[in-house]
C-alpha cells in the first residue's frame, strides 16, 4: 500500500534518514520503533511532505507521492495524526470535525452524514460539540484528532506517538480505538516509544536506528524478545 | 446647553471617523492573525484604494459606489499577488529570520508603492467624486451625506467580513490557519494560498477604507501613513490579533480624537491617540482585550 525506497531525507544540511526503506502492508498496523533520534517522527513528516526528501522515492498504491504538496495527501486517503496536540483551541469541537471534511466540504449532506456517524462513534464529542475545543482535556483531544482524521474517509493514516502525555488508562482507549481502524479498512503506520503497549496492538515491526531500518518481523516475534530490543538501544 | 450640539457634531465625526479606522484596522489584525505578519504596506493599500477610486470616478467618469467596488476588487487581487511574489519564501523555508524578513519586505513595499504613486501621479493632491453632496438634517444635527454613506458602506464591509470569518467553510478554515498552519495542512487546507487570500481581504480592507475617506481627506501619494500608524495604534490598544479590540479600539480613538479636538485643540489631532495608546497600555499593558485570539 505505502513503500518508502532508499529515502533521504532531513533539515537544512542535516540528514536524518538514511536510504531508508520500508513498506507498510494494506489493513495492517505497522509500528516504527527505535531510540530516540533514530528518524520515526522524520519519516512519518517526510511522507506527509512536511520534510522535503533529496533522494529515494515514496509510492502509495503505486504512485510516487513524495513531490505531492502536503494538502493534496488528504485527497489521496492519506491522514496524519501529530505527535502533539492539535486541535484548534479556539474553534468548537463541531467546526474542529467539519474542517476534517475540508477534502468533499461542497457535499453537505456527505458532511452531516460523517458528523452524525463521528458523534456516534464518540459520545463525549457529542455531548460537547459546542465547545470550545481549547478546553477539553488531554484524553478527549486526542479523541478529536482521531475523529477529524476519520471525517475525510482515509484509507492510510500516519500516527505519531498517539499515547504521548496521556495516562496509561486512556491510553488503552486511544490504542483500542487505533486497533479497530483496521476492521473499517484502514492502513495505519504509527511511531511510538510506549512499546510495551502499543506492540500487542500491532502487526508488524521495523526497528530504526540511526535513520535506517535496522531490523523488521511480525510483532508477535518482537514482543518475545522486547526486553532485548529494548536493551540494544540503550546502547546508543 | 450652547456647547453641546457642536460636541455631539465632533462625537458624530468621532464614531464616523472610528467606523473607518475599524474597516482599515480589522485588515491590519486579518493579516497579522493568519499570517502572522506585521503589514508595514497597510497604509499604502489603503493609498492604492483612495486612487483607484479617483480613477474610476473622475477619470472614467463611474458612479463613486463602482469606484470604491472597484478599489476593493483591485487591491484585494493586488494583496493577493504581493503575498504571494513577496511572501511566500517565508512558507517555504527559504529565509532564516522569517519575523525581519517579513517587517523589511513589507516596509520596502510600502516605500515601493509609496514612490510609484508620485512617479505615476504626482504629488499633488485630487480629490474623487464624493459619494453624496449636502448635508442631512438630523434635527440637532447636521451630518455630511458623504460622510453616512461612508460609514454605512464600512459597516457593509465589516458585517461581511465578519460573515466570512465566523459563517462560511473560509473563514473556518482562516480561523483555523491563524492557530495552527501544520494542523490546517493536515486537513487538506492549502495554507498558501488561505494566506494569500488573508493577506487580499485585509488589504481589501484598507482599500476600501481609503476609497471611502478619499473624498474627505483628499488623495495623495503618502496619504496612508498616518492612518497605517493609527491602525498599528488601534491594534496594540485593542491587543494585537484581536478583532473585538480591532473594533472597539477604533471606535474609541474615533471618539477620543474628536473629543481632544473639541475641549483641547485641533492641532495636536493625530497626537490624541498616541497619548490615548500610552494610558492604555500603562493601565492594561496587554492592551483592552489583552490575550485574546483573533478569532474572537
Amino acid at each position: 500500500m505505502l513503500e518508502v525506497k532508499n529515502v533521504d531525507a532531513g533539515y537544512g544540511k542535516i540528514n536524518i534518514l538514511n536510504d531508508l526503506s520500508l513498506k507498510a502492508r494494506e489493513n495492517n498496523l505497522t509500528l516504527l520503533i527505535g531510540p530516540n533520534g533514530a528518524g520515526k517522527s522524520t519519516l512519518l513528516k517526510a511522507i506527509f511532505g512536511f520534510v522535503k526528501t533529496s533522494k529515494g522515492s515514496i509510492e502509495y498504491n503505486g504512485k510516487d507521492i513524495s513531490s505531492l504538496p502536503s494538502h493534496q495527501l488528504v485527497d489521496h486517503g492519506i491522514s496524519f495524526l501529530l505527535q502533539r496536540v492539535s486541535v484548534f483551541p479556539e474553534l468548537t469541537i463541531n467546526e474542529n470535525l467539519k474542517l476534517g471534511a475540508w477534502a468533499f466540504k461542497k457535499d453537505k449532506q456527505k458532511v452531516t452524514q460523517q458528523l452524525e456517524a463521528m458523534y456516534d462513534k464518540f459520545d463525549v464529542l457529542k455531548q460537547k460539540r459546542n465547545e470550545k475545543a481549547g478546553l477539553m482535556s488531554g484524553g478527549q483531544k486526542r479523541t478529536l484528532e482521531i475523529a477529524r482524521m476519520l471525517m475525510s474517509n482515509p484509507k492510510m493514516l500516519l500516527i505519531d506517538e498517539p499515547s504521548a502525555g496521556l495516562s496509561p488508562k486512556i491510553a488503552k482507549e486511544v490504542y483500542q480505538i487505533l486497533h479497530g481502524l483496521k476492521d473499517d479498512g484502514i492502513t495505519l503506520l504509527m511511531v511510538d516509544q510506549n512499546i510495551r503497549d502499543s506492540i500487542g496492538y500491532s502487526d508488524y515491526v521495523y526497528v530504526l536506528e540511526q535513520g535506517s531500518v535496522s531490523s523488521e518481523s511480525k510483532a508477535s516475534e518482537v514482543e518475545a524478545n522486547l526486553k532485548e530490543v529494548v536493551q540494544s538501544w540503550l546502547k546508543f | 446647553m450652547d456647547f453641546l450640539v457642536p460636541l455631539l457634531a465632533q462625537l458624530t465625526n468621532g464614531l464616523i471617523i472610528g467606523f473607518i479606522y475599524a474597516l482599515m484596522a480589522l485588515g491590519l489584525t486579518l493579516i497579522f492573525g493568519v499570517l502572522k505578519v506585521i503589514n508595514f504596506a497597510h497604509g499604502e493599500f489603503y493609498m492604492l484604494g483612495a486612487y483607484i477610486s479617483y480613477i474610476a470616478s473622475r477619470m472614467l467618469g463611474l458612479h463613486p459606489i463602482i469606484g470604491i467596488i472597484a478599489a476593493v476588487a483591485v487591491v484585494f487581487i493586488i494583496g493577493m499577488l504581493m503575498e504571494k511574489a513577496l511572501l511566500t519564501p517565508i512558507y517555504e523555508d527559504k529565509v532564516e529570520r522569517k519575523d525581519e524578513y517579513a517587517l523589511l519586505i513589507t516596509f520596502g513595499l510600502s516605500i515601493f508603492l509609496m514612490n510609484g504613486a508620485l512617479v505615476v501621479f504626482g504629488p499633488y493632491q485630487k480629490s474623487p467624486e464624493p459619494l453624496a453632496s449636502g448635508v442631512l438634517d438630523l434635527g440637532v444635527l447636521s451630518v455630511s451625506s458623504g460622510r453616512i454613506y461612508a460609514v454605512v458602506l464600512a459597516i457593509i464591509f465589516m458585517a461581511a467580513t465578519l460573515f466570512i470569518i465566523n459563517k462560511t467553510w473560509l473563514g473556518t478554515a482562516l480561523r483555523a490557519l491563524s492557530q495552527d498552519r501544520d494542523a490546517s495542512t493536515i486537513m487538506g487546507i492549502n495554507a498558501k494560498t488561505l494566506g494569500s487570500i488573508a493577506f487580499g481581504l485585509g488589504a481589501a480592507m484598507a482599500g476600501a477604507a481609503g476609497a471611502l475617506l478619499a473624498p474627505v481627506f483628499l488623495v495623495f501619494p503618502i496619504m496612508g501613513v498616518v492612518p497605517a500608524i493609527k491602525s498599528f495604534v488601534i491594534i496594540i490598544l485593542g491587543s494585537m490579533g484581536s478583532i473585538k479590540g480591532a473594533i472597539y479600539g477604533s471606535l474609541l480613538l474615533g471618539i477620543v480624537e474628536s473629543l481632544g479636538v473639541f475641549f483641547l485643540s485641533p492641532s495636536y489631532r493625530d497626537g490624541y491617540s498616541f497619548l490615548l495608546l500610552i494610558i492604555i497600555l500603562l493601565v492594561k499593558p496587554k492592551g483592552l482585550f489583552g490575550g485574546s485570539q483573533w478569532n474572537n
